[in-house]
């Protein structure tokens, strides 16, 4: 990585361009589980970036030459560190009022795919200064999703915002469920890949996806329905089931360009075709890969 | 040969969902039948706002929109027709909507959609407003059941008496429960009519039938015959709509005849065990989308089986 790397530029692909949540899809079980509402979202979002920019920091400084088995059990060490104390913190002090679900999915934060995925993709292999810079955009990138999914959620489900009441004319319960977190996830992911491939254009990787997104849905497919009718046709005439693409790239019969005049002449030559010498048989039959011996047998 | 096969198998989402759509005709006059212009309301919501939403995603990602494929107006239709009457208006817009934005357009189209859109919508306005969904106070002149269902009254452990004189009420779906969906005759005919178009689709509907049947003849729930067990358990809810309308999806339907019918019988055995011991009075839908995940899986599975008998009969030739 080059040394004259700002911020602004970590900071617009890390928060943004492969943005952990939504892109890399790290750190999915906190925000889907937790970020109900705008006030546990935030909280949650504090401690993950407090947890993820201490751990990288530690991690570029001390874990360089420790070998990788090792490191990775390290990070979830140092992450429960961080996090245990403000757990700790925030229910003494009851800044916040947790639920008995958020207080399960906190210490989650400590052991997420977030910190080990940027602590070993980046911050063992750069500088502490650039370290910082990743993991705080990681940090910033995520915490903007949560608080984002978090205020949906809450304003949806519950018809509220931070605690309070937003005049919604209808509410739905499933949003405080895991598969509306999920389907809000899924459109923020849709809307960020469009706006990445828009306006960052360099690094879209829609030409390099082998798996091409369906751009048109057109009114025709070309499913195989052959064994719908396997009840239509005598049971002497069902064929068997071979699915389009396998046919196609079956190699298909090339018609030969020879007259049928010139294809009689040349059997009617093979038919009758003589030798005038043993050795001449010899080398034909040997052509045909019949080998015979001195006495006249087969080998 | 190549082409004259893909010619011969071409599959147009108009015909597909053109036979749906006559198969829901039926379905659609019982409920106009039942519950009068309160049906037509629900219906009409629920099929524009399937066709706007529609529109609207097609003017967002720039799309050509295709209103002749009318899967649209199966999407709105069929969920219509699982709701009850008395349903409030704008719920129909809301399944209707969910099935089209979140299971058919981001997947390309109602022909390569994972999961039934019409169970989607059907399955969200189930979590997200149980109360309406499930409360059939239309049915207020109802005699039999009062404006309690009969998937409700079995979920208890309440049989109903059954005898010649509400045997018609029960299986023709004149009982509080969803709109059209519980007619078992009618149900039957659509059957017959798929039989005649897509005849490969009802393996599904046979192994779903064949599962719920084998599960309520041994887990009986209800104190009754086994005869009246099974007629009330696929007279209840949505089952039998469910097993023709939206089991047969053809996205979603696995490659191989034996595969549509494992399919069928895990998705009859899903919904069977969702109903005895799930909070839903009605699982079709759940047990569908859940089925659904497991249709790729299924072909994969009997694939491997296959070519793992072939090689041992092979060997032991």
């Amino acid at each position: 990585m080059s040394n004259n790397l700002t911020f602004r530029d970590v900071f617009i692909k890390g928060a943004v361009i492969y943005n952990p949540v939504l892109i890399q899809l790290v750190g999915l079980c906190p925000v889907v589980a937790a970020s109900t509402s705008l006030e546990s979202a935030a909280m949650l979002s504090a401690a993950l970036c407090l947890e993820l920019i201490v751990t990288c920091v530690i991690a570029s400084a001390l874990f360089k030459k420790i070998p990788r088995w090792i490191r990775v059990s390290l990070y979830l060490i140092i992450g429960t560190a961080v996090v245990c104390p403000i757990l700790w913190y925030t229910e003494t002090m009851s800044l916040v009022n947790l639920s008995l679900g958020m207080k399960i999915y906190v210490p989650l934060i400590a052991v997420n795919s977030m910190t080990a995925v940027h602590c070993e993709q980046f911050s063992v292999k750069n500088s502490v200064k650039h370290s910082f810079f990743d993991a705080a955009a990681a940090g910033i990138g995520a915490s903007i999703i949560f608080i984002l999914v978090g205020a949906i959620r809450e304003l949806f489900g519950a018809g509220t915002i931070g605690g309070i009441e937003v005049n919604m004319p209808v509410t739905f319960k499933g949003m405080a469920l895991p598969f509306g977190c999920l389907i809000i996830l899924g459109f923020m992911a849709a809307g960020l890949k469009a706006f990445v491939a828009r306006f960052y254009s360099a690094y879209s990787d829609e030409e390099e996806n082998t798996v091409k997104p369906v751009q048109e849905y057109s009114e025709e497919i070309t499913e195989v329905e052959l064994f719908e009718e396997f009840w239509a046709e005598p049971a002497e005439t069902v064929k068997p089931f071979v699915p389009v693409k396998e046919q196609e790239a079956a190699p298909e019969e090339v018609p030969l360009d020879i007259p049928e005049e010139t294809v009689a002449e040349e059997s009617a030559k093979e038919s009758t075709r003589s030798f005038d010498s043993v050795a001449e048989l010899d080398a034909f039959l040997r052509s045909l890969g019949i080998d015979i011996d001195e006495k006249g047998d087969k080998q | 040969m190549a082409e004259k096969v893909r010619k011969m198998n071409t599959v147009k989402a108009s015909q597909i969902f053109g036979d749906y759509i006559v198969m829901l005709i039926a379905p659609c006059i019982l409920s106009v039948l039942f519950y009068g212009s309160r049906a037509v309301s629900v219906i009409a919501v629920s099929i524009v706002s399937a066709v706007l939403s529609d529109i609207l995603m097609s003017i967002v990602l720039k799309k050509k929109f295709l209103l002749r494929d009318l899967s649209n107006v199966f999407i709105g239709a069929a969920i219509a027709v699982m709701l009850p009457a008395g349903v409030p208006l704008y719920i129909p817009a809301i399944a209707a909507a969910t099935g089209v934005i979140v299971a058919k357009i981001p997947f390309g189209g109602s022909l390569r959609a994972p999961f039934v859109p019409a169970a989607a919508g059907f399955a969200t306005v189930s979590v997200c407003f149980k109360e309406a969904v499930f409360s059939y106070t239309e049915n207020v002149e109802d005699k039999l059941l009062g404006s309690q269902s009969l998937a409700s009254l079995l979920s208890q452990g309440k049989s109903v008496h059954f005898n010649l004189g509400n045997a018609f009420d029960i299986i023709s779906g004149n009982i509080a429960g969803p709109m059209g969906t519980g007619c078992g005759i009618l149900m039957l005919v659509c059957a017959g009519y798929l039989f005649v178009r897509r005849r490969g689709a009802l393996l599904a509907t046979a192994g779903f039938i064949g599962a719920c049947i084998i599960f309520v003849a041994l887990f009986p729930r209800i104190n009754a015959s086994l005869l009246t067990r099974i007629i009330l358990e696929l007279s209840a809810g949505s089952l039998l709509f469910g097993a023709v309308f939206l089991i047969t999806d053809h996205a979603t339907l696995p490659q191989g005849n034996i595969n549509r019918v494992i399919y069928g019988a895990v998705c009859g055995l899903a919904c069977m065990m969702m109903r005895y011991h799930g909070t839903y009075e009605e699982t079709v839908c759940f047990a569908v989308l859940l089925t659904n995940g497991f249709s790729p899986v299924i072909d994969s599975f009997i694939k491997v089986a296959s070519s793992i008998g072939k090689r041992k009969g092979a060997a032991e030739k």
